[in-house]
């Protein structure tokens, strides 16, 4: 496709459940499409499953250093924090797994699966909360935020009243309207806040992430203090908005389908794969990941020239039809569960099993305890996130 | 999909830890304790996994899970 000028990137979603309407025109078009980014550079939307996957696997000719200076952004806010990446996140290998595989029993299936109860209880808990309340409640205040802000303190060893402290950092990198000093101050007071905690945990050590990683990697020399600061500070982000996002918009998606959430109420067993079709249809995170072209390269029969961006559209590769039937449908019945929403290759997201453990306990605890659930005001009352980079609801008032 | 018994083999090298494949088919696949990286339980599974299995290396971020038919690989050793 060689349209005659590049549309601007992002576009506006026409539909709050539904990606922009371009991304499916851009699959229909070919596997790659040509946008112009705020700063007036030339880069690459990747449109479909296939070449997603193909480009995420391949780091021989694609680059995820986000301090690339040629690494594609969608606001300025967002250069000046990718420019000081230090966590394996912006990181290529062999750097990135070296960092990576310090961390990954942390996440594994095993530890999560340890984690259940404790999840379960404090979504029992902020539930009494709401019950405590009384209808009407904001259940994004009451219960996208504080879940996994509790679930995030217990494993990591954040104090749960940092909370709002740590989501204001996460927002600030996530949104699209703040101001470059504004991003780049809130990365680094939230790296600043996670070297005191380290600090704090040496003396005083708990039964939590930051305690093991320093005896394990810090006190063994694999991991300095200010390596494992940028690190914690991306892995407290990514825990806390990602799941958020989920709750909220999972929640507003099952309270607009009666027969889903009757079906889910009833055959509990079921909230495995409804969470992986909630996470295909919803995938909030909208513009990541994204790699650097380190050579001239053909992607989909398009050439794209060395130096240039690419965004691999995971909400894009969640519609795609070559992969979903019927793919604008929420359908439970399907197995969804080869979709993109954690990103592919080696950078895909390590929390995954975290975030659908929270998620399966989460719908299912909120049906059982709260069969009546509804919205509290018409569905034009509810603001969804255009204004940030990983999607989701602002509010979410709801009775029962 | 196919049913054939399959010989399962794990590249610890590009292992990135995800999970999926303990997800997956967890009677095959797990996690060493000491770092996360996948551990292979059972080289030779029964056939009614094969389907599951191939699932698994569909799902897995790294490619680090390679399926041989079993009869081939018997054959060969």
């Amino acid at each position: 496709m060689t349209p005659p000028d590049c549309p601007v990137f992002p576009f506006k979603r026409e539909d709050p459940f539904s990606p922009p309407p371009q991304y499916a025109l851009a699959r229909a078009d070919g596997a790659v499409c040509p946008v112009s980014l705020w700063n007036g550079k030339r880069a690459w939307l990747v449109t479909r499953q296939a070449e997603i996957r193909e480009l995420l696997s391949d780091d021989k000719r694609f680059s995820g250093a986000m301090a690339d200076p040629n690494f594609p952004t969608v606001t300025a806010a967002r250069v000046a924090v990718d420019k000081n990446e230090r966590a394996f996140v912006g990181m290529n290998n062999p750097e990135h797994d070296r960092y990576r595989r310090l961390f990954t029993r942390e996440f594994s299936v095993r530890r999560m699966q340890a984690l259940k109860p404790k999840i379960a209880a404090i979504a029992e808990s902020l539930i009494d909360e709401m019950e405590r309340a009384g209808p009407p409640v904001d259940l994004v205040a009451m219960l996208a935020v504080k879940f996994p802000s509790l679930v995030m303190s217990e494993l990591f060893g954040s104090p749960y009243e940092d909370h709002p402290f740590i989501i204001r950092c996460a927002v600030a990198r996530h949104g699209l309207t703040q101001s470059a000093g504004e991003a780049e101050t809130k990365a680094r007071e939230l790296a600043d806040y996670v070297l005191r905690l380290i600090q704090a945990k040496e003396a005083n050590p708990g039964d939590d992430m930051v305690s093991r990683i320093i005896v394990e990697h810090v006190h063994t020399g694999h991991l300095t203090r200010e390596e494992f600061a940028e690190i914690g500070a991306m892995i407290l982000r990514a825990g806390h908005d990602t799941t958020t996002n989920m709750i909220g918009m999972g929640t507003l998606l099952l309270l607009e389908h009666d027969d889903l959430r009757a079906q889910l109420a009833a055959e509990p067993e079921l909230v495995e794969a409804a969470v992986e079709e909630l996470l295909r249809f919803v995938s909030p995170v909208q513009f990541s990941p994204r790699r650097v072209a380190l050579e001239d390269v053909e992607v989909g029969g398009v050439q794209i020239p060395k130096g240039e961006g690419l965004f691999m559209l995971l909400a894009s590769a969640n519609r795609d039809e070559a992969v979903f039937e019927r793919p604008d449908q929420l359908d439970f019945a399907r197995d969804a569960s080869h979709h993109l929403t954690f990103g592919y290759g080696i950078h895909q997201c390590l929390g995954q099993m975290l975030a659908r453990y929270e998620l399966h306990i989460l719908f299912n605890t909120l049906l059982r305890r709260l069969p009546g659930l509804r919205l509290a005001v018409p569905l034009k009352q509810i603001r969804f996130k255009h204004d940030m980079q990983i999607y989701g609801v602002h509010n979410l008032p709801v009775a029962w | 999909m196919s049913t054939a018994r399959v010989k399962v083999s794990v590249d610890t090298h590009r292992c990135v830890g995800a999970g999926q494949c303990v997800r997956t088919v967890p009677e095959v696949f797990d996690q060493r304790e000491s770092d996360g990286i996948v551990l292979l339980l059972e080289e030779l599974p029964p056939a009614q996994l094969t389907p599951y299995l191939q699932k698994a290396v569909r799902l897995c971020p790294a490619g680090a899970i390679a399926l041989q038919d079993a009869a081939d690989y018997e054959a060969a050793t």
